[in-house]
């Protein structure tokens, strides 16, 4: 792989914002106390591990041009599927999980075939099934709304695998998934293929790619990883209800907000899963920063349109120049050295 | 296509594809949302008569009017933005919410005026939406989305997350009592005892909603501008102009909305209007109009608001709770979605 030489530009800042957010949020992180303890850290990283997953599940979807509005219900349904397993059934907990996975599989195939096959735009279909999925969620666990608690596999993923590192197992095993997951996208076939219809969806499939098998894989990576995530999440927080990770703002918010910060292109074919989990991390910390969940609203919202407004500009200031000479943008920026 | 089927030198190769279009297809094509609406009023008759009592009954129809009166004033404004091919206003929840709570915390200036100041609101939200969009040319959905979170950290900081009653944010004067409490009244009035005035208030906003569609330039050219953003560009037509007009006309609905919301609700908060974002887009894609633009009407609209409240009832007739009630409306927006898309596929046009 080619190297570019690195230059500290606007440029540079704007690709990694992800990883500014974080040091300038661990940099305000100094002026709070108790902010650097290993209780903090592990609890903050622990609580902020479902969004990840979400951002992850969004991340592949968005990078594929379709937007998957269902991620936050598969999470939820699969934290109540696996604690209800288990407490229901009693079954161990390694097949609750696995059960709960395929339910995600199952959501993502379902996304697939309405995307693929019905030609219903992804936004409609994964609305449509954002809606059946808060129905099967209220039947599966009706009136109390919220299913038994369960604290028996908790310590298991609360402990840390190693002696003094201040992480919990739920975050490395969010972190080991995220890191295949990049480099999936990164170095397979199906990964490229994945940009590659989202990018140009006419251009992939007259280069050969199939691209409804493509967009359904990436439905299902992203529904798979959302429900495990959810699982994992209901085990470690020892109880699962209907408004699982909901604190102020809709987990799905979140994710949306991590994925714009991390780069990935609105429109598809561009952006890094591991861009949108540094954010996310970053966006777990600003949460603890800040006591109030008002201000916790505002700041990311703020931040959030900041980068959506820069990107605008950006584009509209593009679009100015590149009707007028047709290559002049490639001019100009010859002449600015980044040609 | 009949020349390249002469043309083939191998001739036991014929195209057997249909070229004639379905009749079926185009039926339901014109008639739309309103076959289904006649349905689900014979399923309502034969349900109700099933669990002995009547559909038509004074009480019913007033239930469902009023349960459809808040979403059929939102979708009134919001098929312009779906026509004009920009998805969704992802904004609504908070601009209803804002509405509410400027004319609540507005109340001690008199009640016209404090109903003024929600609607200016809600056009202010309008116009910059619309800046972005129809100027800048952000992405639809992401920056409405955004902006409703922007919105919503706004409304939480400035009230600290509290909610507000009209009755004790006005003061103890006469005039500002009397403005509360016909701020509270606007959603309980009911007119010659049976159709509320919300129903009433959707019903005009849907006539006015008809006549700017269709009988004025600034419809016109937002067919034109739905149905082809360059070709409309090309011919002269300030686009800029007619999608930041048609986020104004959604905002200013949404806060009309927001108002009569919290007039039912006695309170405002920034929780209003949470869920209505995909509630009326699910009436405006039922009534027929395509999500790329250029397609649907406001009458179809009306229908697909209807056909929403319709359901609704016919499943608490059923005995379906609320949450169940979820799994169903999932199943049939995603049928409807589907026989739509294909009916339209079929046509040429989708």
């Amino acid at each position: 792989m080619e190297r570019k030489n690195l230059k500290f530009n606007g440029s540079f800042l704007n690709n990694n914002r992800a990883y500014l957010f974080l040091i300038i949020v661990l940099f305000a992180g100094i002026f709070r106390n108790n902010f650097f303890t290993a209780f903090n850290i592990n609890s903050v990283t622990g609580n902020g591990s479902l969004v990840m997953w979400l951002g992850l599940g969004f991340t592949i979807c968005l990078i594929a041009g379709h937007m998957d509005l269902t991620v936050q219900y598969v999470s939820t349904l699969a934290a109540l599927m696996c604690l209800g397993l288990h407490s229901r059934q009693g079954l161990p907990w390694l097949v609750c999980i696995l059960i709960a996975t395929c339910m995600g599989v199952l959501v993502g195939l379902i996304n697939g075939f309405l995307v693929t096959k019905l030609k219903i735009h992804s936004f409609i279909a994964t609305l449509g099934m954002q809606f059946v999925l808060r129905g099967v969620m209220y039947m599966y666990s009706p009136e109390e709304q919220s299913i038994g608690r369960d604290y028996s596999a908790n310590e298991a993923l609360n402990g840390s695998l190693i002696p003094g590192l201040p992480f919990s197992l739920y975050f490395l095993i969010t972190t080991l998934v995220i890191v295949i997951v990049m480099v999936f996208m990164r170095n397979t076939r199906t990964g490229r293929n994945i940009y590659m219809v989202g990018g140009n969806l006419e251009t992939a499939w007259l280069a050969g790619v199939k691209s409804n098998q493509v967009t359904t894989i990436a439905f299902v990576l992203s529904s798979a990883s959302c429900a495990l995530g959810g699982a994992l999440n209901g085990i470690y927080s020892g109880a699962a209800n209907i408004s699982m990770g909901e604190k102020g703002i809709a987990p799905l918010m979140i994710a949306l907000t991590a994925t714009i910060i991390g780069g990935t292109d609105i429109a598809g074919g561009h952006g890094s899963v591991l861009n949108t989990y540094i954010s996310l991390v970053a966006v777990a910390f600003l949460r603890a920063l800040f006591k109030k969940t008002e201000m916790q609203v505002l700041v990311i919202a703020i931040i959030l349109i900041a980068c959506i407004c820069y990107e605008t500009i950006a584009q509209y200031r593009k679009s100015k120049v590149l009707g007028t000479r047709p290559n002049l943008h490639l001019e100009y920026l010859k002449e600015i050295g980044r040609g | 296509m009949s020349e390249q089927i002469n043309n083939n030198p191998n001739p036991a190769k014929v195209d057997s594809r249909k070229t004639e279009i379905n009749r079926g297809i185009i039926l339901f094509n014109k008639l739309g949302i309103w076959v289904i609406v006649v349905a689900l009023v014979i399923l309502g008759v034969i349900i109700a008569m099933a669990n002995g009592s009547s559909f038509f009954g004074a009480s019913n129809v007033q239930s469902i009017l009023e349960a459809v009166a808040l979403q059929g004033m939102v979708c009134s404004g919001l098929i312009y933005v779906v026509y004009a091919g920009n998805m969704n206003d992802m904004s609504i929840p908070l601009t209803m919410a804002m509405a509410g709570m400027m004319t609540v915390q507005s109340i001690n200036l008199g009640f016209p005026i404090a109903l003024a100041i929600g609607v200016l609101s809600g056009v202010c939200i309008g116009l910059i939406n619309g800046f972005m969009i129809g100027k800048l040319k952000a992405n639809p959905i992401i920056w409405t989305w955004g902006f409703n979170l922007l919105l919503s950290g706004i409304i939480r900081v400035v009230w600290g997350g509290k909610q507000l009653y009209a009755d004790s944010v006005a003061a103890d004067t006469e005039y500002a009592q009397n403005a509360a409490n016909s701020f509270y009244a606007i959603s309980r009035t009911y007119i010659g005892g049976v159709i509320s005035l919300m129903a009433i208030v959707m019903l005009v906003m849907f006539v006015i909603s008809w006549f700017i569609h269709s009988k004025t330039s600034f419809g016109q050219k937002l067919k034109l501008v739905g149905t082809s953003y360059e070709a409309a560009r090309f011919s002269g037509i300030n686009c800029t102009r007619v999608v930041t007009m048609s986020y104004v006309l959604c905002s200013t609905a949404a806060a009309v909305g927001g108002i009569f919301y919290a007039a039912l609700r006695k309170t405002a908060s920034y929780e209003n209007g949470t869920g209505y974002d995909f509630a009326c887009l699910t009436c405006v894609l039922l009534g027929g109009t395509l999500l790329g633009g250029g397609q649907g009407s406001v009458v179809g609209t009306l229908g697909g608001v209807l056909a929403y409240g319709i359901l609704n009832n016919i499943l608490s007739w059923v005995g379906l709770g609320t949450y169940t009630k979820y799994a169903v409306q999932g199943v049939v927006f995603l049928a409807i979605v589907w026989i739509n898309t294909y009916s339209e596929r079929k046509l040429g046009k989708g």
